[in-house]
């Protein structure tokens, strides 16, 4: 085996363990548990973002649109219709899945920086609806009153609602899947059609890929997973709230992954880890956390473009 | 019939009349050369033979079918490849995995997810015939960009081939390359002509390549064609030579 | 029900003379050097702060004429030591730094001014109706839209008829060429970016008199502003004015009937037009 995958092996198993052991070591670091649920949900939104960004070179700036749609999805299918987890996860993203088909297939032959725009357009319309639609959604004050569902499945009880650790099992159980499923796509014949859009359009369209067609398609798994952690999020919160459709939240989703490296199948998980922690950090030091924060994203693009992984690769 | 029916096309840019009413026909396993002076409205033209620009007027047969209509990538899958004046390439990508997306697009896997083993073997043998064949096999493993001009030239023709084309459109393939690195291209491309019987249309500017290999050459000036002939007969013609201003052709 | 349908497009027009001149000034940005600021409110939100700390020193009118070139400058600064390292770069990276330079500017503004409204007192001679008929004509409003439509008028006269507005628009469709004919690109980026933040600032001190003075006032705006850009299609500046305007109005009539759907209406345009007319009503054919 070559030395470069060894090293690559090494790597995963050590990023699993980790994640697999967060309960148990989290303490010890100064942290609490729910905040290791948080920063695996919102990698599993950047990694999402990132199989477009990252692997098709797709500029997107608008995936908190389908983060909290799938958010308000099961947070309203659960407070509304019928308080059942798995439904509700499973009502937010289609919802998700549906909204991306549709407006896929209308921006999808814009590129580069007009297609950021209209994602940016597109993502504000639904914060918009979550904010004025007051009476079902709760507006500015959010979704709440409602709660995540222990799952029955008849044999087994899986209490999410009352444990901290269960439920991040649970999530972890969900991003354990969500990226086998995102890395054996990229592994792929059609993953390969996606790196060749990302490295040379023209020459991938001169090659006989349909272009728009493929980008379309990675469109939508990109966002048929940012809806899932979407899901995730409001389940760990108990809450949803139209912060989560603000384009603000779309650009978090894009420093982590280029804090963490957009080369890198590991480097939203890096980059989502790093953010969430200084995050936490530095609004509970100072009342001017959001100038930091600024700070922190113009000193990450100026200097570490590449994302500590592509440093990291570098040496 | 002829593999390539060019029926009249036109192209105008804004007031710019870059292709006058051409026509040609490319017979299975010719080799085309189109000529001209810089500005003539070569490239333009190979642009609406590939699907980049479409014609204002005229026609694209190809194999019998009317592609006037249809993408660059539909003309692909109908039988066409082509090479840019400049190499393009995926040059952060190996060697070995250029060729292996076009290997697989033609093999119809572009939208798998996976593949059983025996598909994966084919791939794996085509895309080693095309390395064999080219003598690329001894750079597999670099990234495209780090190879000479004319192995990334040589990198960019492979991955047309890889397409299985009918119809093979190189423009201009030795473009700002040195003698020998000309020479190794122009013995590339008459492997092709002779071992894969494809046919291919070559615009070029150095006239001994297209002496030696072309079966017939066209002339095209101010986007209309001036000649049209077997190469003694184009090099003879005071037509053309007026038209390069005297520029050394023999 | 004429007059109330009046005051309502005439609110809008106000609103769209807003959204023009916020979105001009990005659509100038955005066609010289392919950046999207998003840091375009906060430079508004600077404009309407600077004329409040300068009213008290030179009146209204000094604070109105020096507000906006202290924005400017302060543009200036931002492409010279920031911007600037970037524009050989993929167009992500500009963009998030233009993000996070949203984040230091709206916050930066609750640092040194507060995070409480602030009064904005303008000149009494302006507020007055000046028609009985039509209430809603105070003068202010009316001086906003004159004020607005003479900036618009004054940016075309510059584009078209100065060597250094000639410059700018031979840039946006030919940077190279531009640069080869011996023209120093850096400066006319700075510049072009420069007169972006100056409108973003004359637009922060108009609103900072209706809307009344806090950090956030710019957020608002800068939405509308891009989707004026989509809809009047991307490199055109003709194109940005007519989609602000119309939004504007769409906006303001939509109130009458609708009210709760006023601000939907802006993306519902939006994606008529690019249903129907993907690249904007003005936008170039083939522009990506």
């Amino acid at each position: 085996m070559k030395p470069e995958r060894s090293w690559k092996l090494a790597a995963d198993a050590l990023v699993w363990l980790l994640l697999l052991t967060m309960p148990f070591w989290i303490g010890a670091v100064g942290g609490y548990i729910q905040l290791g649920t948080l920063v695996v949900v919102m990698a599993l939104a950047a990694t999402a973002l990132n199989f477009l960004i990252g692997f098709t070179g797709i500029m997107s700036f608008g995936h908190a649109a389908f983060f909290g749609l799938g958010g308000y999805g099961a947070g309203l299918t659960i407070k509304y219709l019928v308080p059942n987890t798995l439904l509700g996860m499973a009502v937010g993203v289609v919802t998700a899945i549906v909204a991306a088909a549709i407006i896929g297939k209308l921006i999808v032959h814009l590129r580069g920086i007009y297609f950021a725009m209209v994602t940016i357009a597109f993502g504000q319309i639904f914060y918009f609806i979550a904010f004025r639609w007051n009476n079902v959604t709760g507006g500015d004050d959010g979704l709440s009153n409602w709660h995540r569902m222990p799952i029955h499945l008849g044999f087994i009880n899986i209490d999410i609602l009352d444990s901290a650790v269960t439920f991040y099992y649970f999530v972890l159980f969900f991003f354990a899947l969500s990226l086998a499923a995102m890395a054996w796509a990229l592994r792929s014949p059609f993953g390969r059609t996606l790196l060749a859009i990302r490295e040379n359009e023209r020459r991938a369209r001169y090659l006989g890929i349909p272009v728009d067609n493929h980008i379309w398609l990675s469109w939508l798994i990109s966002c048929t997973f940012a809806g899932l952690a979407g899901t995730l999020y409001v389940l760990l919160n108990n809450f949803a709230d139209p912060h989560q459709l603000h384009w603000e939240q779309s650009g978090e989703f894009v420093i982590m992954a280029v804090l963490g490296g957009m080369r890198s199948f590991w480097g939203p998980l890096v980059g989502a880890t790093i953010f969430i922690v200084l995050q936490n950090y530095v609004s509970s030091m100072t009342e001017n956390w959001m100038s930091f924060i600024g700070l922190f994203f113009v000193v990450i693009v100026l200097f570490f473009p590449d994302g500590v992984l592509g440093i990291l690769r570098k040496a | 019939m002829s593999l390539l029916e060019v029926e009249n096309v036109t192209k105008r840019f804004g007031s710019l009349l870059a292709v006058d009413s051409v026509s040609m026909s490319v017979d299975s396993g010719e080799l085309r050369a189109v000529i001209g002076p810089n500005g003539a409205g070569k490239t333009t033209f190979f642009n609406l033979i590939s699907g980049f620009v479409r014609p204002d007027a005229g026609r694209i047969v190809l194999d019998g079918h009317d592609v006037t209509g249809l993408s660059p990538a539909r003309r692909v899958w109908r039988g066409l490849a082509r090479t840019f004046q400049i190499t393009e390439v995926f040059p952060r990508l190996t060697v070995g995995e250029n060729l292996q997306i076009p290997v697989e697009v033609a093999a119809g896997f572009r939208l798998r997810i996976g593949l059983s083993g025996a598909e994966r073997l084919k791939v794996r043998e085509r895309a080693d015939e095309l390395l064999e064949w080219s003598g690329l096999a001894r750079n597999v493993g670099r990234a495209v960009g780090e190879l000479s001009h004319g192995d990334q030239r040589t990198v960019e023709i492979m991955m047309a081939l890889a397409l299985n084309p009918r119809l093979l459109l190189l423009d201009e393939p030795t473009a700002g390359m040195g003698e020998r690195e000309t020479y190794e291209i122009a013995q590339l491309i008459r492997r092709l002509h002779r071992e894969k019987g494809l046919a291919i249309v070559l615009i070029e500017h150095d006239m001994r390549l297209v002496l030696r290999m072309a079966d017939r050459v066209m002339v095209l000036d101010r986007g209309a064609v001036l000649a049209n002939g077997a190469p003694a007969e184009i090099v003879a013609n005071e037509m053309v030579q007026a038209a390069y201003l005297g520029k050394a052709i023999a | 029900m004429t007059e109330l349908i009046l005051y309502n497009v005439f609110n809008g027009l106000i609103i769209g003379a807003f959204y023009a001149l916020m979105a001009l000034g990005l659509s100038l940005i955005l066609n010289l050097s392919g950046v999207i600021n998003f840091a375009h409110g906060g430079f508004l939100a600077f404009g309407a702060y600077f004329a409040y700390s300068l009213a008290p020193y030179f009146g209204f009118w000094g604070a109105l004429a020096a507000a906006p070139v202290l924005t400017a400058l302060l543009g200036f600064l931002v492409e010279r030591l920031l911007i600037r390292r970037l524009y050989g770069r993929d167009p992500l990276y500009s963009l998030l730094l233009t993000f996070g330079l949203a984040f230091m500017l709206q916050d930066g503004a609750r640092i040194v001014w507060g995070s409480e409204t602030l009064p904005f007192s303008v000149p009494g001679s302006l507020n007055n109706a000046l028609s009985a008929e039509y209430f809603f004509l105070t003068g202010y409003r009316v001086f906003m839209v004159a004020l607005a439509t003479a900036t618009v008028a004054a940016l075309f006269a510059v584009l078209r008829w100065t060597r250094i507005g000639m410059r700018i628009r031979a840039g946006v469709v030919d940077l190279e060429t531009v640069s080869a004919l011996g023209v120093n690109i850096g400066r006319l980026r700075s510049f072009n970016f420069a007169l972006g933040i100056f409108l973003a600032g004359l637009a922060g001190v108009l609103a900072a008199g209706m809307l009344g003075l806090q950090p956030t006032i710019g957020n608002d705006l800068i939405m509308p502003s891009f989707v004026a850009i989509i809809i009047g299609g991307l490199g055109s500046l003709p194109g940005t004015l007519v989609g602000g305007l119309l939004i504007g109005v769409a906006s303001g009539v939509t109130t009458v009937f609708f009210p709760s759907a006023s601000e939907a209406v802006i993306y519902v345009l939006m994606a008529l037009v690019l249903l129907v007319r993907p690249r904007g009503l003005f936008g170039e054919e083939g522009r990506q």
